[in-house]
């Protein structure tokens, strides 16, 4: 076996959590059960890791083989990439178009060997009809190197595309070319969303995560106060109207289900600084300001539905944080009117 | 001619005149080209035309062929007030009978109305969807669970402001039809994976659906390789059926007739339904097998 493929194994299995590198051994399927079972895992994730290669070793394992290893590890793995979402559109034809899965990885693969000459370029199928494509990116003198890889997930029949977030920049014009002729589409254009988790990426564009109509269609329960069980009737909760109204207002933004997870939203300022008094420097600016606000928050979604209940902002919130899974963006510019 | 010169003015003068008469061709033979090109394309779409307006044709003349359900007795004056009560509660359930069998209903909301689809396939209860509009000027899909392959911004572009009805009608199709198509595909994916080779491979839409397989699922091989095609997205059976022979060498003739008969259940039977029929020719011979041969 390659000494380029045995480091490539031994540098994969040891991203892996120890807890998770049986799991994901057997979703290979590339090891025997009977093999498997002489790994040793109590000792040092290095040991175990070079035991893994010996099996390897042994049973010849090819970059292709590494390489599906790889994919396997970042579907298990999930939070490792920041993934962007592309929407494509192509003009609406009368004709229904039958989409074959294997006629598009046949397709997408011929067209991205033929502008690119050194690509290694691998597959594998998904839940929901879907597929990951991984491309590790050479240059026309050099091998494809397997370190510096671009993944795309694509659901087959839907406009969209979620592209890992990688350094080399050159070819994405090629990859984007390659999709839209295997997927029959026209256009390509980035949409202002990114996220490392990819679930929550799909949630929002495909509007799967506002899916409790049953609840919904019913009249909302009277919240009673039922923080504390206050038995003496002479003491009231001042601002118990205060209190309904903000958690109507939540839950008519925000709903009753749970937020799609991000971690970011990203707001470029290009206004011009509204101030009352004519003196000073900044008044009567012409220029617009410019200015970068991020929110980070490990659920950023639900942090901002919890800021009026927890009395820490009013509401009803600016619609400018409310509408980022509406209009499925978490990059913003805004402009003067 | 003879008379000019190799290189002389006049021979030049002849070659300019011979290659302008050269393009002028070129270009008239392009010229022919491009209205034949034009040709085509307006026969193109005088022929889509034409096949959409005998498809709508067709489904309507399937939907006159179902009894009307509406065609109630006229009101009449009864004497007693109760059985005039009874009967007009009898009627209002006959009416929520019939709308719940077509499996469309809606619910009033704060700002507009939410439809819930439930479909169905062949007496079998499938999934729900739901679509929530609000009501105002011009109408708007709030929010949804249709899946996001089912072309439901075109049915809204095509119908939602112009023809309500149209609207939740053709929703109503795609959505019925891509539950019918998933749910045989499920079902043969479930019940009969001991008769193909491997898991059954399908769109998200399930209009196309590829796989090899077997009749007898005791045999070691699989020699029919099977590709049903579904062009348009309201239907349940496919609209083309390829079967290629998957084994080594030539094909065998009695292959070649099973092939026929295959094409023709594919066409006609739902998807589960043809493997049924496979289990019921095993089963019979395995009847017939058993038979002590005493004669």
């Amino acid at each position: 076996m390659d000494e380029i493929v045995s480091e490539f194994i031994r540098r994969t299995i040891l991203k892996i959590p120890v807890a998770e590198i049986l799991k994901i051994l057997r979703i290979w399927n590339f090891i025997p059960e009977s093999q498997l079972k002489t790994i040793n895992f109590q000792k040092f994730k290095e040991d175990v890791c070079q035991q893994v290669v010996e099996l390897c070793k042994k049973k010849r394992a090819s970059m292709e083989e590494a390489a599906i290893l790889d994919i396997i590890y970042h579907q298990t793995c999930q939070i490792k990439k920041i993934w962007i979402v592309y929407k494509m559109t192509k003009t609406p034809d009368e004709e229904v178009d039958l989409f074959d899965m294997e006629e598009f990885k046949d397709t997408f693969k011929k067209v991205l060997q033929r502008a690119l000459k050194n690509v290694h370029i691998s597959f594998r199928d998904y839940e929901d009809n879907a597929v990951w494509i991984r491309i590790a990116w050479g240059t026309p003198y050099m091998q494809p190197n397997q370190y510096k890889t671009t993944y795309v997930v694509y659901y087959s029949q839907t406009p969209f595309v979620f592209i890992s977030h990688c350094r080399v920049k050159k070819y994405i014009p090629e990859l984007w070319q390659a999709l839209m002729t295997a997927g029959n589409y026209h256009k390509i254009r980035q949409m202002e969303l990114r996220s490392l988790y990819l679930d929550s990426l799909k949630s929002i564009v495909f509007k799967q995560y506002n899916q409790d109509f049953q609840t919904y269609c019913l009249t909302p329960l009277q919240e009673g106060n039922t923080e504390n069980e206050i038995v003496d009737p002479r003491i009231i909760n001042e601002n118990v109207k205060e209190k309904e109204r903000i958690q109507r207002v939540t839950r008519e933004t925000f709903g009753d289900y749970v937020q799609p997870r991000i971690e970011f939203a990203q707001y470029k300022l290009e206004t011009k600084f509204k101030i009352d008094s004519k003196n000073g420097i900044l008044a009567e600016r012409e220029e617009p300001f410019r200015c970068l606000v991020k929110f980070s928050s490990p659920h950023l979604l639900e942090a901002l539905k919890s800021l009026a209940p927890a009395g820490i902002a009013d509401a009803p919130l600016s619609s400018l944080l409310t509408c980022i899974p509406h209009k499925a963006m978490n990059y913003f510019t805004i402009r003067e009117k | 001619m003879a008379a000019s010169q190799r290189h002389g003015i006049l021979y030049q003068l002849e070659r300019l005149e011979a290659s302008e008469q050269r393009s002028t061709r070129r270009q008239e033979r392009h010229q022919e080209l491009e209205d034949t090109e034009s040709d085509l394309e307006g026969k193109i779409l005088k022929l889509r035309k034409l096949r959409d307006e005998l498809k709508t044709k067709v489904k309507l003349q399937e939907a006159s062929a179902r009894i009307p359900i509406t065609n109630l007795e006229p009101y009449e004056e009864l004497k007693n007030c109760k059985e005039n009560l009874e009967m007009k509660l009898e009627k209002a359930k006959a009416f929520f009978q019939a709308f719940h069998l077509t499996g469309l209903n809606g619910r009033l909301t704060t700002k507009g109305v939410c439809l819930c689809f439930n479909t169905a396939f062949e007496g079998n209860i499938l999934d729900s969807y739901y679509v929530d509009v609000i009501i105002k000027k011009p109408l708007t899909i709030q929010r949804h669970s249709v899946p996001v392959f089912i072309p439901l911004e075109q049915i809204a572009a095509k119908y939602l402001q112009t023809n309500f009805q149209n609207f939740v009608y053709s929703l109503s199709e795609h959505l019925n039809a891509y539950s019918g198509r998933k749910y045989q595909a499920d079902q043969v994916q479930s019940g009969f994976s001991a008769f193909l080779a491997r898991p059954l491979q399908r769109n998200s839409l399930c209009t196309l659906l590829s796989f090899t397989y077997t009749m007898d699922p005791n045999e070691e091989s699989f020699p029919f390789c099977a590709r049903l095609l579904y062009h348009d997205l309201t239907i349940t059976l496919p609209t083309s059926v390829t079967i290629t022979y998957q084994g080594t060498g030539a094909t065998p003739a009695s292959w070649e007739d099973q092939r026929a008969v295959h094409v023709t259940l594919f066409y006609k039977n739902a998807l589960h339904k043809v493997f049924e029929s496979f289990l019921r020719v095993e089963k019979n011979f395995d009847c017939l097998s058993s038979i002590p041969r005493s004669r």
